[in-house]
């Protein structure tokens, strides 16, 4: 037998490459942990265990703050898509149609939906006369009748126009300015101008909210605001539309009478 | 739940489209009343979550849950009731004729969403 070592295999000499390897990397290890105790310890502790427990507490401190602070803000950041998302969709449904029926409607499906208005009129201005058209009387329930009988709907607005009478709808349909109630002196909740280019031609008027919905809140008065802008003009051209509409009928019919067909 | 197909009960053209752009991960039909929204259970076998207003001409929201329940359907569906009507004796009425959740009008969307992810899954009926 030979005392020599046996020459090395192959495979051996991989293992040895590996393990230098390893220990390469361990070594670098080692370094960068050295040189984060030594700095831990030049800020003010050494560079025992308890100062770096409390550096460790601080830092997960501030990560579990952050996480909050995102999830708020998330939180937020859904409200705040929610509300736009409201905006858009009102809007949208506000100019979809050219039927002064239909746009009446979402007037009053966006009171009802998306603000909680159980009570509410639609007042348009007259054209030829003093006063306002009771558009629509709209409510939650499904009978009518039960509309135009509720207390709150009552004498002003119990018949088909608006002589005046709440001060508060009256200085709105006056000076065009959103106000909110109610006061001594008016049951509205919430007097919305309608404009068209800065003329006021009517007002929606919130007499009573939904049972769970106590008041109005902030992000509410975006609609208001979108109401009043879009709400008019939506109105004006479904009436300027129809009336062009029923005119060019009139004027076919005659052609056709004149041909005669 | 992840629903693989939505119907939509309301009678409000609005409230279509506030649906249609909040649940635009999803596949949706609408239905104006309870009558349609049984011809629509009809022609779409795959619906499993019922999105359902309760005030609603022809035929309301408690009505259909009635029928449908007569008729053995909607055992593989969820049904969200989603009304203006707020009472607490309502809310019971809508939870004891059948639905899984009830949401008052005016809602959030985030309301909506956070209520559809917490049904439990459903087997196709």
């Amino acid at each position: 037998m030979s005392d020599r070592p046996p020459a090395p295999t192959a495979s051996g000499l991989e293992l040895v490459a590996e393990l230098r390897s390893a220990l390469d990397r361990a070594g670098e290890l080692a370094r960068v942990a050295e040189l984060n105790l030594r700095e831990l310890a030049a800020r003010g502790g050494d560079a025992g265990g308890p100062s770096l427990a409390t550096e460790l507490e601080r830092r997960l401190a501030t990560a579990e703050s952050d996480v909050k602070e995102l999830a708020s803000r998330l939180v937020d950041s859904e409200h705040q898509g929610g509300r736009l998302m409201n905006l858009y969709v009102a809007t949208y449904q506000l100019h979809a149609t050219l039927d002064p029926a239909e746009v009446q409607a979402t007037i009053a499906e966006i009171a009802i939906n998306l603000l909680g208005a159980e009570k509410f009129v639609l007042l348009l201005r007259k054209d030829d006369a003093p006063g306002c058209d009771i558009a629509l009387v709209g409510g939650t329930s499904n009978d009518r009748r039960d509309r135009r009988e509720a207390p709150e709907i009552d004498g002003l607005y119990g018949g088909e126009v608006y002589a005046g009478g709440d001060p508060v709808v009256d200085a709105t349909l006056e000076d065009g300015v959103l106000r909110l109630g109610p006061t001594a002196d008016s049951k509205a909740l919430a007097a919305v101008p309608l404009r068209v280019q800065n003329e006021v031609v009517g007002a929606l008027v919130l007499l009573k909210l939904l049972d769970h919905k106590p008041i109005l809140r902030a992000e509410d008065r975006d609609l208001l605001d979108l109401l009043s802008a879009h709400a008019a003009s939506a109105l004006f051209a479904a009436r300027l539309f129809a009336t062009k509409d029923r005119k060019l009928r009139t004027l076919e019919s005659l052609v056709k009478l004149a041909r005669g067909e | 739940m992840q629903p693989r197909k939505v119907l939509v009960v309301d009678d409000s053209k609005l409230m279509h489209k506030m649906f249609e752009v909040m649940l635009r991960q999803y596949a949706l039909v609408y239905a104006s009343d309870g009558r349609q929204a049984l011809d629509r259970l009809r022609e779409h076998q795959d619906i499993d979550l019922v999105l359902l207003d309760v005030n609603m001409p022809n035929m309301n929201g408690l009505e259909f849950l009635a029928q449908l329940k007569a008729g053995g359907g909607g055992d593989g569906m969820a049904i969200v009731i989603i009304s203006t009507e707020g009472r607490d004796e309502d809310t019971v009425r809508g939870l004891e004729a059948g639905a899984a959740a009830y949401i008052k009008k005016p809602f959030h969307s985030e309301e909506i969403l956070d209520v559809i992810s917490r049904l439990p899954a459903r087997s196709a009926a």
